[in-house]
């Protein structure tokens, strides 16, 4: 038996399709005070202190919690960080999608490819804006570098044949890792152009480094009183052969001291004792 | 003195593009697939000069056109004089009292809806295939892509050359059609000129030094859609 195999994009001779960009930028470099929320305005709590969250408009106390501020209160110790979105579109018009309206952002020049695979994949992107005015690099510079580690989801939202947004589906998530800014200036034309990179979520945690380090230091880093670790220094460069006689013994220079803590998640030693 | 306007008026000959942006690729078996980007689908004219213009009337248009310089736009309008009139003219049967009621009920992606319509015949033609339509003051026309006639119902329906770019509310708001429409453009490549020394004239019963004005390029008008 054979089967057909279905054209493409469900036999869509004509598809009109625009690109829909969202940061999410979080101003942690100048949190604000509880007392000094804006009604309306958007935060994360970055410290609990003795504000009562619930009743400025969050869910609960917990600090990372996001929440709309519907009130504010002096004299309470919490601070919050203010969460700017920038949400623009190579669409003709506003378009709305998920709540956000997405500005037909002239000066977005390009998108860079998304690399869509069956297993999760690692690939980055970038975004090109381009503004004539400046206006564009004068929004990236006043965020004051904290676009770096901005929240970055990228859509693309389909037209129907009267050019209706008909839906939209997310195609990328990730993190601004980087941003640059460079000017050309030919004869009397002046171009401006910011370009972002992008990694996504994969990208991140392959390169995160988390965990803790099997020694005494880190390990009562967690808790003060935790002994477990103690011996550790002691024991580093020893070979075991368990069930057997040793019939070598290894001695490294480095290892004993600890002079090498902090170094990325430490070394693996001979028999995969982890060493500090 | 409107430098833009005034071009028109004297040129040689106009192109018009309002082609979309697009992309097409061919199948194995030569299926076109074409990739459509949702712009706001500007007008461009491009602009052919003749040399005969003399300086020596021409001045102003010279200073209008180095005060404009690639920035500014201006709106133009091609009912401007006789010659050009013909231009974009109206082809429906409405007279101008008819299509002065009718008013515009919403307008969403390229479906202009109309209402207010005027009492005629169901079989009135109200717009041509390549009739301009302007609403309200706005200098940013559509074209309807059909034949609309005014059937029976309180409203109809326009497919427009592109979808609405306005971002004002356009519901209740008047229109215009034919050659009265105005189009915001401005001319990125404003082109410089040569003076050539020649068609001496008269002036006050002496010979005045002159010369005829060469511009450097046809001048590309393009729609100026960021503000509309």
């Amino acid at each position: 038996m054979s089967t057909s195999i279905p054209a493409v994009a469900n036999n869509k001779a004509n598809v009109t399709s625009a690109e829909f960009v969202q940061l999410v930028i979080y101003n942690n470099y100048l949190p604000t005070d509880a007392g000094n929320l804006t009604v309306g305005q958007e935060y994360i709590i970055k410290t609990t202190g003795n504000t009562a969250w619930t009743t400025l408009g969050a869910t609960s106390n917990v600090s990372g919690t996001i929440f709309t501020a519907n009130a504010n209160v002096a004299n309470t110790s919490g601070t919050a960080d203010e969460i700017e979105y920038l949400s623009f579109s190579s669409a003709y018009t506003n378009e709305t999608i998920g709540g956000n309206v997405y500005t037909p952002l002239g000066g977005l020049l390009n998108v860079g490819v998304q690399q869509r695979s069956i297993r999760v994949s690692s690939a980055d992107t970038s975004i090109s804006i381009s503004g004539v005015s400046g206006n564009n690099i004068y929004e990236i510079l006043e965020s004051q570098g904290q676009i770096r580690g901005s929240l970055v989801k990228i859509f693309r939202g389909f037209y129907n044949n009267n050019m209706v947004l008909s839906n939209a589906v997310l195609r990328f998530t990730g993190i601004v890792t980087n941003y640059g800014i460079s000017e050309e200036r030919e004869d009397r034309l002046d171009n401006y152009t910011i370009t972002i990179d992008c990694s996504s979520y994969k990208s991140v945690l392959e390169n995160r480094i988390a965990g803790r380090k099997t020694n005494k230091k880190s390990w009562q880093f967690f808790d003060s009183t935790d002994s477990s670790m103690n011996n550790v220094t002691s024991l580093a460069g020893f070979t075991f052969d368990f069930g057997v006689d040793p019939k070598t013994r290894t001695t490294i220079p480095s290892a004993g001291n600890g002079a090498s803590a902090g170094g990325a998640g430490g070394k693996v030693g001979p028999r995969g004792i982890q060493r500090d | 003195m409107a430098g833009l306007q005034t071009i028109i008026n004297k040129c040689n000959a106009i192109s018009i593009d309002r082609r979309k942006v697009a992309g097409i690729q061919f199948t194995r078996n030569e299926i076109p697939r074409v990739s459509l980007t949702p712009t706001k689908n500007p007008w461009r004219f491009t602009l052919k000069m003749p040399a005969s213009l003399s300086y020596y009337t021409n001045r102003d248009l010279l200073e209008a056109l180095d005060t404009m310089d690639v920035v500014s736009p201006e709106i133009i309008t091609f009912s401007d004089n006789a010659c050009l009139s013909w231009i974009f003219k109206y082809q429906g049967q409405l007279s101008l009292t008819q299509r002065n009621q009718i008013t515009v009920q919403s307008f969403v992606g390229n479906q202009l809806v109309l209402t207010n319509l005027p009492i005629v015949s169901s079989g009135t033609v109200m717009v041509e295939p390549n009739d301009v339509i302007q609403l309200g003051n706005y200098p940013y026309p559509f074209t309807s892509t059909t034949r609309i006639t005014r059937g029976l119902g309180s409203t109809v329906t326009v497919t427009t050359n592109r979808p609405n770019i306005l971002t004002v509310n356009v519901i209740g708001l008047g229109i215009t059609v034919g050659n009265a429409c105005e189009w915001n453009m401005f001319c990125p490549n404003m082109p410089t000129y040569t003076l050539v020394p020649g068609a001496y004239t008269r002036a006050n019963g002496t010979v005045v030094n002159n010369a005829l004005i060469e511009f450097s390029n046809d001048f590309q008008l393009y729609e100026f859609v960021g503000t509309a």
